[in-house]
């Protein structure tokens, strides 16, 4: 390893390694998952501009950075696909596999790039060479992409070696660095964020008159951190070609999971009580074989008709021995239970025909984990059973955890499942959710709004109109009379009163005090669950002076949404 | 243990006695055997509330609250803030909004809405492992499940406070008034509010009247929000 060395901060490192590009891999990926042939024009278009182009498009005209009129001027029959990450990043999987084939450990530094260790795996090959053909064509049989290997000391070095299909001779790749140009700096910037910060730092040396990384690494390093901050004193090291970190590598393991096939399809819940202890001993014991231990267990079951049904359920049953199997039975018997009934909102209930367990977030036994509350103390693991037991007691899903969501209305707020269940907010807390009703937060939210009255002086019901100007100011307010009151409600349910069919029977008017609103919120008027409400906020006028109210109007009539008592 | 008596094998007979009893009086005070009554341990209490409950929140007691939720919340929320677990019983309606933003961790919280039938039961278990219970008004609990509920706490060292009246409540907190401010006449938003609270203890014989200010905001970057919101509306 001949590593320039530093001055300052110790020896600089820079390990030998290689690196397996594919050329224009956000396009590539779309185009297979479109089904395109590797020969069409296509690009992804992302904001205003496109951010990869296919060798087809390329030689067509079509650049990156073009918008989609002007690529759709130089190629008129391109096909423009849309931009996902996601996408980018599990299509890569597959030349991630191969590669892995080929090599024991890879580092996946963005979907499209691959980092490999090159001393080992060259050794173990025979020569560079010899990795680089074995890894392109591994590549190209597993996952049917053309790839690019270059392999050289240090990162931005090995990078532009792939780009090039090079392989720098060790201890020359400062001088392969040297009449590179500025802008490949960015081609090491992982990141989306890190690389705009890089592209601005190289536009600004552009117009220093600094053409070369080896013009820029002559800078001294003080003065590069003193005008350009941290990004610049990455980008003098990256161009010294030095790393800055040592490649994280992966190791592919396989999922610890077990699975079961019934023999014949379970319809009943007794067939499944001995199924879900079997299986969660068998989950147990191939963790304790693994010498693992997990914090989630996926339970997935497939029913006659074909759905898969999927559940994620803690465990943190913390070091307590033998618990896990237990625990983990009842969880699995509930979770069958609710899919055999069919109480939840999944599809319908069918016969199960098999269920795996798959453990999740495992790490090696031992291993200090951070719970859901922080350590285990003997508060937390008395409260743990005490909430097992209710769960045993009432059924699991009469014992909730709470948590907040994004939302504007106060029931919206709340997020509660089952305890030990992983759910998923709808709606995210760190969103800035403008116009929802401000705090204080009602300390009473009814789960379904009841209907209520309010009514002006005259004693007719207030609207709102389109324009959200109330019909008048409201000055009655009638609640529904409390059911525990029947008798008394009977007598006002007479004629005289004004009540008329099914409707709630009413308590007294009550007048109001004070009220603020009305406020507005209309939320996905795009979708089918949209909702348009206007919400209004009362303090009544009694002796005691009671409750505030908050109360919705929706679909022409008022409902109480919230008590603040 | 061993250590102490090893240092007085060779002492007086009195000074052996006197050793024994000192080694008797740290494990009863260690495993809490013995107890006077006017220093239970106790959990802690928000800073506003202190009025109220002068001499804290003992544990082993049950308070009854009447008449505001909100009051409820804000009682748990010190002890909860401070590592203590809460369970609420058989209140469907609670605002957990409300809950998080009085102090309470929502993750040492436990809901259970509908216990049901099995109220007693659901009860009892939070009572045994929970530090704090909050019961709702319409819980199918008699009078003697109370009473066992109550000893219950006693003996585990957690509190139970019951929405609504319970007989034989150590500490009963009705809510006689509450004045909320900040409302106009289709402007502003609620603020804040006064409530007056009667505290009648079983011990104590007169009943005492207390006001204290729930959700206070001082300051007027809050009268700031407060117009903002009125212009919105507007």
């Amino acid at each position: 390893m001949s590593a320039p060395v530093h001055a300052r901060g110790g020896p600089a490192t820079a390990t030998r390694r290689a690196v397996l590009w594919v050329p224009d891999w956000p396009v590539a990926a779309a185009m297979r998952e479109g089904g395109w042939g590797a020969d069409a024009p296509a690009a992804v278009l992302h904001g205003r501009g496109m951010v990869a182009v296919s060798a087809a498009a390329r030689a067509s005209g079509v650049r990156r950075g073009h918008g989609k009129r002007q690529a759709q001027r130089a190629c008129p029959d391109l096909a423009i696909l849309p931009y996902d990450e996601g996408r980018d990043a599990r299509e890569f999987e597959a030349v991630a596999a191969a590669a892995e084939e080929v090599v024991a450990g890879v580092e996946i530094s963005r979907p499209g790039l691959l980092m490999i260790p090159a001393g080992g795996a060259a050794r173990f090959h025979g020569s560079e060479e010899a990795l680089a053909e074995a890894l392109v064509s591994a590549v190209a049989e597993a996952s049917g992409h053309e790839c690019a290997v270059g392999a050289a000391d240090g990162l931005l070095a090995a990078i532009m070696a792939a780009r090039a299909s090079m392989l720098v001779p060790e201890g020359r790749s400062a001088e392969f660095l040297a009449d590179a140009p500025v802008e490949s700096l960015a081609l090491a910037a992982m990141e989306r964020r890190q690389r705009e910060g890089v592209e601005d730092l190289v536009s600004v040396l552009g117009r220093l008159g600094i053409a070369t990384l080896s013009q820029f690494t002559a800078l001294p390093a003080g003065d590069v951190l003193a005008r350009f901050g941290p990004v610049g004193r990455w980008a003098h090291r990256i161009g010294h070609g030095e790393d800055v970190r040592p490649p994280v590598l992966r190791r592919s393991e396989e999922d610890i999971e077990v699975g079961y096939e019934f023999e014949e399809p379970a319809e009943r819940v007794e067939q499944l009580t001995l199924v879900a202890a079997e299986s969660s001993r068998r989950l147990d014991e191939a963790l304790l074989e693994a010498g693992v231990r997990c914090s989630r267990v996926r339970i997935s079951a497939r029913t006659e008709r074909g759905d898969v049904l999927e559940r994620v359920w803690r465990t943190d049953v913390g070091s307590r021995a033998g618990a896990f199997a237990r625990h983990m039975a009842d969880r699995v018997r509930w979770q069958l239970e609710g899919w055999l009934s069919g109480t939840g909102s999944g599809p319908e209930p069918a016969p199960l025909t098999s269920l795996t367990l798959t453990a999740q977030e495992v790490i090696a036994l031992g291993d200090e984990q951070a719970y859901l509350w922080g350590g285990v103390s003997g508060a937390d693991a008395r409260a743990q059973r005490t909430v097992e037991r209710m769960q045993s007691l009432l059924g699991p899903d009469a014992v909730l955890a709470v948590r907040e969501q994004g939302g504007r209305s106060p029931r919206d707020r709340v997020l509660a499942a089952p305890w030990g269940q992983e759910a998923v907010p709808a709606r995210n807390v760190a969103h800035p959710w403008p116009g929802r009703i401000p705090d204080p937060a009602p300390a009473t939210v009814l789960p379904l709004p009841e209907p209520m009255q309010v009514l002006d002086a005259g004693g007719s019901p207030v609207m709102v109109d389109r324009r959200l100007a109330l019909s008048a100011p409201p000055t009655w307010v009638r609640l529904q009379a409390d059911p525990g009151k029947a008798r008394a409600a009977a007598a006002r349910r007479h004629p005289a009163a004004g009540h008329v069919g099914d409707e709630p029977t009413w308590g007294e008017a009550q007048p109001v005090e004070a009220w603020a609103g009305p406020w507005p919120i209309a939320e996905r008027w795009w979708s089918a669950d949209a909702s348009r409400r206007a919400y209004l906020q009362v303090a009544l006028h009694r002796a005691d002076g009671g409750p505030a109210l908050l109360a919705a109007f929706s679909g022409g009539q008022w409902w109480l949404e919230a008590l603040y008592d | 243990m061993l250590k102490p008596q090893h240092d007085v094998v060779g002492g007086s007979r009195a000074e052996r006695l006197a050793a024994a009893r000192l080694a008797l009086a740290a494990v009863e005070t260690r495993v809490g055997t013995t107890r006077e009554a006017g220093d239970r341990p106790r959990l802690p209490l928000t800073e506003t509330l202190e009025p109220l409950l002068p001499e804290g929140l003992q544990r082993g007691t049950v308070v009854s609250v009447e008449g505001s939720t909100s009051l409820m919340l804000a009682l748990a929320a010190g002890a909860s803030r401070e590592g203590s677990w809460a369970a609420i019983v058989g209140m469907p309606a609670v605002g957990i909004v409300a809950a998080a933003r009085r102090g309470i961790d929502l993750a040492r919280l436990v809901l259970v809405p509908h216990p049901g039938t099995q109220a007693v039961e659901a009860a009892g278990a939070c009572v045994d492992g929970m530090d704090v219970t909050l019961l709702g008004p319409r819980l199918a609990l008699s009078d003697q499940d109370r009473r066992r509920l109550a000893a219950r706490a006693r003996e585990r060292g957690s509190v139970i406070l019951a929405s609504g009246p319970w007989a034989g409540a150590h500490l009963t907190l009705a809510v006689e008034r509450s004045a909320w401010r900040g409302l106009g006449a289709g402007d502003g938003r609620l603020r804040e509010r006064d409530l007056t609270v009667a505290v009648t203890g079983r011990r104590s014989g007169a009943v005492r009247r207390v006001r204290v200010t729930l959700d206070a905001d001082a300051t007027g970057m809050r009268v700031a929000t407060g117009s903002r919101v009125a212009e919105e509306v507007a």
